[in-house]
Formats: C-alpha cells, sequence, structure tokens
C-alpha cells in the first residue's frame, strides 16, 4: 500500500508444442508485463515466421477495422468469453474479402455520386457568374478566332499569371471575386493558343469543364445541372441506405472477426518478443509478486513441461528496469491520478498516494470551508462519479466528493454556510450556527499562523519520508548531505528556531517554531555547523561517494568557482527553507478571502432579503464554487508537487504494462 | 506592450546558444571525412550530439538511409524545443517553417505510392516530424493510388492546393504538378508568416528566409530552363516574384532567356566561375547548390551577431543545424558507397566555409 506493488522477474522456457497455450495463458491472465528476451545464446526475437504472422494479423486487423470504419461500426465490447488463441487467417479470409467486397461496391457508387455531385456543383458555380450572358457555350469551345478559357484559379497564382502573359496580347477577368478560388476568364487570339494553354495550365487554372451534352446558354445549361444535381442527391442518399443496412448486416460479424484476429495479432506480437531455442522458446517478464502463485497454477496447467524461473526483486539499487503496478484501490485513484501526473513513483520509492489522500482534502478543505457549498461540490462529485454527467471522469468526481466532504467538516469549524457567518445565519437563514473552532475572518492572523504550523509539520515529514527513502535504497551520501538530508533537515529545524525567536513577539509567529527556539541549544552555532555542511554538501557527498576529483575545476579558478557555487547553494537553501515554509500561508490566506469573497457578495447583494438579493447570493455562490473552487484545487496541487514532493519524491519509475488480449477497463 | 524583446527571448537564446555550442565545427567535420568508412563514422558520430539518437541503431540498421533517419531525429527535437520556447507571436512563423519537412514527406509518400513501394520502405526515408503533423500517411501509401491518397488529405492545409493540381494529375499521369504546387504554396505561407512578423523579427526573418528562398527560386529557374526547357509562361508560373535579393525581373529575365551566368553574378557577386559550372549543368549545378547553401549560411551567420533578441538567432540555428544534417548524409552516403575524397569534399558545406 505505501510503495508498488511487490515485483518478481520471470523467465519462462516453453516448450515449442506449447508456445500458443502458454501465451494464451499469459495474454488472457494480464498480470505478466513482458521484456525483449535477449541474452547470450538465444536469438533475439522470434523466427521471422512469427514476425510475418504478426504483420499478416495486424494488416488483416486494420483491414477490418477499415471496414468497419466504412460501415461506421464502433468496435463494441470485447467479449470476456474464452478465446480461439490464434485464428486460422485462410478460415476467414473469404468472409472478409465478401464483406469487403460489398462495402467497396457501394462504397465506390457512393464515391463515384459524391464525385459526380461535386464536379456538378463546381460547374454550377462556375456557370453561376456567366448566367446573365446570353451566349450559347458551344461558341466558345469551337471559335475560329478567339481562344478562351474559363474556369478557377488558386487566388494566389492570378498575379502570377497576368506576370507570365505581359508580352502576350489578351484579356483577362475576374468574373467571380474569390479569397481562394475566383471564377476567371483568360481570353486572347486563336493563334496564341498554345502561350495561353501552357500559361493556364501552368498558373494551376481548371478550365470550366462541361460535358459535351451541356449545350445552349449558362441559363439552360445551370438548369440542367440542377436536375443533375438533384439526381445525384437521390442515388447519395440510396447508397447510404445500403451502407446502413450492410452495417446491420454485418455489426456483429465483423465485431466477432475484429476481436478474433485482435487476440491472434496480440499473442504473436508477444512471440515475437520471446528468445528462440531450437526446440524451445524463452519469454521475460516481470509479475506482481502477489500474482505469481496464480499464474504460475495456470502456466503449468497449460504446459506439463514449461520451466519457470522466478528472481524476486530487491527494492534497492538501480530497479529503474523494474515496471512499476500500483494498488488498484478505487477509493485511491483520483489521488494515483494526481501522483501519476507529477511522476510515477520508482520501485523502491515509497507511493504517496496515501500522504496524498490524507493531505490534499485537508488543505483543500483548509482553503475552502464552507459546509454549504462543501455539500455542493460533494453532491456534484458524486453525481460525477456515478456517470450521471461528464462521463469518462469518474476518478475527479471521487476527488471533488473528498473534497466536498473536507470541506464541509471546515465550514463547520469555520461557521460558514453558503457565505453567511455569525449573526447572518441567523437573520437570513433563521437558524443558529456558530463555529466549532474559530472563523477565518475574526482571527485573521491566527490562521496564518497556524497555517504556517501546518506547513511546518508537512515539510519535516517530508524530510523524514526523504531520510527513511534513502535508508531503504541504502543512499547514504543523499541520506546525509542530500538537500533533504540529515544536515538539511538540521539545518531546518535551527534554521525554525531561529526564525521563532526573530517572530516570537509577534501574533503570526508559528508557534511550533517558537517552541523549538525555546530547547536549550545553541541554535546560532548548528545553524552555523549545518550551514557550512549544507554549503560544502557537494564536496561531502563526492567524498562518501567515492567520486574524484572532489571539486569540479582545476587550479585557483577552479577553486574559486567551487567557492561561489558552494555559497550559491547555501544561499539558495536558505531561501527555498523561507520560501516553502511562507508558502503554507496561502492556506490560512485562502481560507480569509474565502470569507471576504462572500462579504463581497453581500455587499452587492444589500440588506434587505428580498428576491434581488437572494439572486445575488445564488449567482455568487455558484461562482465562489466554481471559481475559487478551481483555483483552491490548483493551489492544493502546488503546495503537494512544489512544496512536499520535491523534497522526497522521485518518480520516473517504468509503467506496468502487462500483456493483455482483452483492453484494460482502466480509466487512463 | 511591444511583443518580442529581452524578456521573450532570453530563455529560448540561452537555450538556443547552448544547442548551437553542440553543432560540429568544420574540424569535427574534418575529422568525420577522414573516416574510412560508415561504421567508423557512426562510432564517432556516437561521440558527439548524435550519440543520443544513434544509440539504439542495430547492426542491421546500419544502412545509410537508416542511419540518416536517425540523425535526423536531432534536427525533429531541435525544431520542437525551439518552437516550444519561442514567442507566442513568431509560433505561427516557425510552425510553417517547420512544415518544409512535412511538404517533403508528403512528397516523399506521393513518390512512394508511384513506386508502389510499401509503408516500411517509404517510412525510412521520412522525416520523423514528430506530434506536429496530423497527415495520415501511412494510410495514403496503402491507398495506393495517388486520387485515394490525397482524398485524405481533407481537413489539411494542403487540400485546397493539391485539388487544383490533381486536375493536371488526372491529365499527365504526373506528380511534377503536385510537388510543383506544394512548394509554392509552403513558400508563399511562409512568406506570408514571415511578413506579419513585428519589426525587428520581420526583417531578420525575411533576411534569412529570403536567402532561402533566394537560392530555391534561382536553382528552380535554372533547372526548369535548362533541363526542363520549360516556355517563359510556365517558368515564371512556376517561381516566385520575391525573396531577400533575387528580384522578379531577375527570374523573368532568366525566363525570357537571357544569359543565366549574369544573372546569378550580379546577384551573388561573390560566387566565381559560374558560367564553367553551368557549361556542365549535371555536374555544375549541385556545385553552384552548394556554393548558395553557403552563402546562406553566411547570412545565418549574421544573425550571431548584434542584438541577439530576435527570431534571427533561433531561425539561424535551425537552419544551421539542418545543413549541418544535409553534410553529415553527403558523409554516409559517400563513405558507404566508398566514394573518392575528391567525389564528395567539395559538397561538404562546412569544411569549405572553414576554409
Amino acid at each position: 500500500m505505501f510503495f508498488p506493488k511487490a515485483m518478481t522477474e520471470i523467465e519462462l522456457i516453453v516448450p515449442a508444442k506449447d508456445l500458443l497455450a502458454v501465451t494464451k495463458v499469459l495474454g488472457s491472465y494480464g498480470v505478466f508485463h513482458q521484456t525483449d528476451s535477449n541474452y547470450p545464446g538465444v536469438a533475439s526475437g522470434a523466427s521471422s515466421t512469427w514476425q510475418e504472422t504478426a504483420a499478416s494479423y495486424a494488416a488483416f486487423e486494420r483491414r477490418i477495422q477499415v471496414a468497419m470504419q466504412g460501415l461506421s461500426i464502433d468496435e463494441g465490447q470485447s467479449p470476456a468469453a474464452e478465446f480461439e488463441a490464434m485464428v486460422d487467417l485462410e478460415k476467414i479470409r473469404p468472409t472478409l474479402e465478401l464483406i469487403e467486397g460489398d462495402i467497396k461496391k457501394v462504397g465506390d457508387q457512393l464515391s463515384g455520386e459524391k464525385k459526380r455531385l461535386e464536379q456538378l456543383e463546381s460547374a454550377l458555380r462556375q456557370l453561376e457568374p456567366v448566367a446573365e450572358v446570353d451566349l450559347d457555350v458551344s461558341t466558345f469551345r469551337n471559335s475560329r478566332y478567339v481562344h478562351s478559357t474559363l474556369g478557377l484559379i488558386p487566388a494566389a497564382n492570378v498575379d502570377r499569371l497576368q506576370t507570365s502573359l505581359a508580352h502576350v496580347p489578351h484579356v483577362f477577368l475576374t468574373l467571380r471575386p474569390d479569397s481562394e478560388k475566383p471564377v476567371v476568364w483568360l481570353v486572347g487570339a486563336q493563334s496564341n493558343s498554345d502561350i495561353l494553354d501552357r500559361a493556364a495550365r501552368s498558373a494551376y487554372l481548371n478550365p470550366l469543364v462541361l460535358p459535351e451534352e451541356y449545350q445552349g446558354t449558362p441559363e439552360k445549361i445551370i438548369q440542367s445541372l440542377h436536375q443533375a444535381i438533384e439526381e445525384a442527391q437521390h442515388n447519395i442518399a440510396d447508397a447510404k441506405a445500403l451502407l446502413f443496412k450492410l452495417a446491420e448486416t454485418y455489426q456483429q460479424q465483423l465485431r466477432k472477426l475484429l476481436w478474433q484476429v485482435h487476440t491472434s495479432r496480440v499473442l504473436s506480437d508477444a512471440i515475437v518478443r520471446y528468445g528462440q531455442l531450437r526446440y524451445t522458446y524463452v519469454a521475460t517478464g516481470w509479475v506482481p509478486a502477489e500474482d505469481l502463485e496464480g499464474l504460475t497454477a495456470r502456466l503449468r496447467t497449460a504446459s506439463k513441461e514449461i520451466l519457470i524461473e522466478a528472481l524476486p526483486t530487491s527494492r534497492q539499487g538501480d530497479n529503474l528496469r523494474v515496471p512499476v503496478a500500483l494498488s488498484t484501490n478505487r477509493f485511491l485513484r483520483p489521488f494515483h491520478m494526481l501522483v501519476n501526473t507529477y511522476a510515477r513513483p520508482q520501485y523502491g520509492e515509497l507511493d504517496p498516494t496515501i500522504l496524498m489522500a490524507f493531505t490534499f482534502p485537508l488543505l483543500y478543505g483548509a482553503m475552502f470551508g464552507d459546509l454549504g457549498q462543501g455539500l455542493v461540490l460533494l453532491v456534484l462529485g458524486l453525481l460525477i462519479h456515478n456517470k450521471v454527467f461528464a462521463k469518462g471522469m469518474q476518478s475527479l468526481g471521487l476527488l471533488i466528493t473528498y473534497c466536498g466532504a473536507s470541506a464541509a467538516v471546515f465550514g463547520s469549524l469555520y461557521g460558514s454556510i453558503f457565505g453567511f457567518e455569525g449573526q447572518s445565519i441567523d437573520t437570513y437563514l433563521h437558524f443558529h450556527f456558530e463555529p466549532v473552532w474559530m472563523s477565518p475572518i475574526e482571527n485573521i492572523l491566527s490562521i496564518l499562523s497556524i497555517a504556517i504550523d501546518a506547513g511546518i509539520i508537512l515539510l519535516l515529514c517530508a524530510f523524514l519520508l526523504s531520510i527513511f527513502n534513502s535508508i531503504r535504497s541504502k543512499d547514504w551520501a543523499h541520506l546525509i548531505f542530500g538537500h533533504t538530508g540529515l544536515v538539511a533537515l538540521v539545518l531546518y529545524i535551527s534554521f525554525l528556531a531561529l526564525l521563532g525567536a526573530f517572530l516570537s513577539n509577534t501574533a503570526l509567529a508559528p508557534r511550533i517554531a517558537v517552541a523549538i527556539s525555546k530547547l536549550p541549544l545553541p541554535f546560532n552555532f548548528i545553524a552555523l555547523v549545518f550551514g557550512l555542511l549544507v554549503m560544502f554538501s557537494g564536496f561531502f557527498r563526492n567524498l562518501v561517494e567515492g567520486h574524484r576529483p572532489l571539486i569540479e575545476g582545476k587550479g585557483i579558478g577552479g577553486f574559486l568557482m567551487f567557492f561561489v557555487q558552494s555559497f550559491m547553494d547555501i544561499f539558495e537553501t536558505a531561501i527555498s527553507m523561507l520560501s516553502n515554509t511562507l508558502s503554507f500561508v496561502r492556506v490560512g490566506a485562502f481560507a480569509v478571502a474565502h470569507a471576504g469573497l462572500s462579504l463581497a457578495i453581500f455587499s452587492l447583494a444589500g440588506s434587505e432579503p428580498n428576491l434581488k438579493f437572494w439572486i445575488v447570493v445564488l449567482i455568487g455562490n455558484i461562482i465562489i464554487i466554481g471559481l475559487e473552487g478551481l483555483i483552491v484545487g490548483i493551489q492544493t496541487m502546488r503546495l503537494h508537487y512544489y512544496e512536499l514532493f520535491g523534497k522526497f519524491f522521485t518518480g520516473g519509475g517504468m509503467r506496468f504494462e502487462p500483456l493483455r488480449v482483452t483492453p484494460s477497463n482502466e480509466e487512463g | 506592450m511591444a511583443k518580442g524583446g529581452v524578456s521573450a527571448y532570453a530563455a529560448i537564446n540561452a537555450r538556443v546558444r547552448a544547442m548551437y555550442s553542440d553543432l560540429l565545427s568544420p574540424q569535427d567535420l574534418g575529422h568525420l571525412s577522414d573516416a574510412p568508412d560508415v561504421l567508423n563514422l557512426v562510432g564517432q558520430l556516437k561521440h558527439t550530439a548524435y550519440g543520443p539518437y544513434l544509440d539504439d541503431l542495430k547492426d542491421k540498421d546500419f544502412v545509410p538511409r537508416r542511419i540518416i533517419l536517425q540523425i535526423k531525429g536531432r534536427l525533429a527535437d531541435a525544431y520542437h524545443t525551439v518552437i516550444h520556447l519561442a514567442p507566442e507571436h513568431t509560433r505561427p512563423f516557425l510552425t510553417q517553417f517547420y512544415r518544409y519537412f512535412e511538404v517533403e514527406n508528403l512528397k516523399a509518400v506521393l513518390r512512394g505510392i508511384v513506386m508502389n513501394s510499401s509503408w516500411d520502405h517509404v517510412r525510412d526515408v521520412l522525416f520523423p516530424i514528430g506530434s506536429m503533423t496530423t497527415l495520415r500517411l501511412q494510410s495514403m501509401v496503402e491507398t495506393g493510388n495517388i486520387v485515394a491518397a490525397v482524398d485524405l488529405l481533407d481537413n489539411t492545409p494542403y487540400a485546397d492546393t493539391l485539388s487544383f493540381a490533381m486536375k493536371r494529375y488526372a491529365a499527365e499521369q504526373n506528380l511534377f504538378p503536385l510537388e510543383v504546387a506544394l512548394d509554392l504554396n509552403y513558400w508563399r505561407q511562409l512568406w506570408k508568416e514571415a511578413k506579419q512578423l513585428p519589426v525587428p523579427d520581420r526583417d531578420q526573418a525575411l533576411r534569412i528566409v529570403g536567402s532561402l528562398l533566394d537560392m530555391n527560386n534561382l536553382m528552380w529557374a535554372i533547372r526548369y530552363r535548362v533541363y526542363y526547357q520549360l516556355s517563359e509562361e510556365e517558368l515564371i508560373n512556376y517561381t516566385l516574384p520575391f525573396g531577400y535579393r533575387l528580384r522578379d525581373e531577375d527570374v523573368r529575365a532568366i525566363a525570357a532567356g537571357v544569359d543565366i551566368p549574369s544573372v546569378v553574378e550580379r546577384v551573388y557577386p561573390g560566387l566565381s566561375d559560374v558560367a564553367a559550372l553551368l557549361n556542365e549543368p549535371r555536374s555544375g549545378l549541385p556545385k553552384l547548390e552548394s556554393q548558395l547553401k553557403r552563402y546562406v549560411m553566411k547570412q545565418c551567420m549574421v544573425a550571431f551577431i548584434g542584438n541577439p533578441f530576435h527570431i534571427g538567432v533561433p531561425l539561424a540555428f535551425l537552419i544551421l543545424s539542418d545543413l549541418e544534417i544535409q553534410d553529415l548524409t553527403v558523409l554516409i552516403e559517400a563513405k558507404s558507397s566508398h566514394a573518392r575524397d575528391d567525389e564528395f569534399r567539395p559538397f561538404l558545406l562546412k569544411t569549405v566555409l572553414a576554409e
């Protein structure tokens, strides 16, 4: 729960005769994260026959998908029932070809009609500007002395065309201006027809192409075109109806075929990654330790002679190559989502999901404390989570639910309900509601001070978690001299003591810092010593880890550079300790701002509880829930990502992607 | 508040300067040229900034096109970094500039279809443009015919351009009109985007992009006349009327049949032996193109002098990176075909520049 699932590396030696049965088990059980099998003595990758097989399945799968797209059929739910390991492509080929043939026939008819419609409409568009010209179009076709071209041209080519004909007598008219495709008319002497044609062609002037049967004036042709367009539209509707009928006929069959071929493709892709010996195949990968027994039992049922070697994996040392499977507790899923947005934990690293599940709603509620608005968020979250609306965002819905519940609890502590506080609850809502703890707006400095205290606690926890991670990974240099190691922790505590002593007489003084400052310890001296240690931590880390040279750079210049860099390090550390700690002031500040924003709305609403008052209060509450709710969410995320995770969480783990013949149902 | 300036360019400048320092020096390129074979060349490249891109290359992938594909990955990353860090107002321009590779990919796909090549084959010659393209190139290749492939470009910036050119393809069954239409459209759009930039970005962009455009426009004009023997009106329609130093009058003069070397020497006074190069166009034109590329390189170097807070610096870096890849491509092809030194060294841009 606190760490990614324990993983076991497994290596399977599979007799060739059981290859399919074993792969089928691996694919259907969904717990095997496959890796490429390549080590000495084993040919990496299975034979080219399997590669060809996998390619054939992939090509078939694509063909089926294209056919389904052509009929607008979705993939549907993958059947959970037993499946045939490898479908024989030769058996399904005739069926698929038959379906493809039917689709192609209707599809060609449809695209042919569409193209015809497009041509007719294009001709119509070109003729419309000259509709009033009372001249037989065939006159242009058969003129003895005049060469004429009427058509569409890319607007960008018009100037260039005219430039190219600068030395040739011609008339160029734009009949219908258009920013993309103007209709133009180019006329010149028949003796220059070659030049005019070449120029028009090279400027991509597409002449109006009217079939010979369109004779007469433009008006007459337009009439004929309208009739032809109507006919084409009718044919298109018929073809679409036919396609719809085909879709109904073939829907089940195509989905079944897709599923069969998809399964075969996934399995053959897996086999391609196996290593191949003479009579056996080698599959390697990772399995969550908790699933190993189940998988082993199934594999042994599938193959009596299979050899299974399992190597438990230590969480220590370099384990970046180990895939990371996280707990799949559905109540924690929103926090998994948030953690993964930052980074996926490494295998040996503490998974911060549990910590976040506790601190995220806590900080959110503290900033957005309002009983009424919190309950609204809670209901909203439940509706999203239960797919009443915003489907596909169930995790976000659950997060909103948690945050809403926390906001409602803090609302009770702050005595705030839909922005009403204290006497205004009695006046407008007609009941009495006292803060269980304190009203932020009336105790501004106290709430800010408490927020800093909460931040100090969380930062100390982050330091301790970092130390814990370093101990587990036996990273001693980082444990002692890392930027969140023991030396830095002591420096932070002495820094807090100095801060506490400095602020002790102010109302803003964080109580924890003041309490530390009262301990009988020479914090000035400790801060100085540990400050120096942090300052030269790079040097000490090199010393502990045995890296040479201890100081980068040579000579006096290198030494000076090292000093400047070390000074900047301690300067940056001190600044970040202060800013990290004070960053949590925002928790209190937002609690105050929430009450302040509510007050602003009430001052807009007025004091009389009439209809206008309630409308303004309603709209104000909607704005607060939408806008402030979002901003507080972003701030909470920021506090976690920048102030907390940066202290102890490295991330960069590899995603656990088990071999699966069915797509995962997990939310992305 | 004016767009650009120190605040907008501080981060990108620092990053570009760092990446610029990773470009190969003329000395590096000299050492690479001395490599006895392609294996040794790749071994040396692994110790440069191209190393991470070549690490995954297996022995069976040691063919020129695979190696070139891998090293192009670095250029693609450089583009992504620059576009990501560039000030907001320059991104449409830079995105259009990057589209050059999308256009080249599109042309390669169309050629692949005509030659009945499989997707696996075509894929190797494509630029690894990454997530910035929405073209379904694989599906295009799999259609197996140009008309169906172009149909898949609906709702892309190329649909309108190709819809005009497709009429000519249908009549001529030749990719030439499609490729020319794509090229002209690309440069027109780029020029338009550059002109929309605020000063001083606009001046820098027009100078650098204009130099590139001059080179292309001039080479098109010469090739159309020398190789294709196109008519005056065709040549004018297949070239562009703008650029940095090359004027429309120059292009029209070439189209009208005037002496080409006189035009080239007027536009590029520093070039030598233009007439001799054009006497032997088959070997001379590639050499002339190399000289023009070196001129573009010089224009890019100028961007690194003086006020650095403008689009010129990242733009120049991208072009220099591209030209470096072209140098490496020459080397890889030369080493794998065991070409003699005198056959490939004249085409290396950076070493000659250093001399």
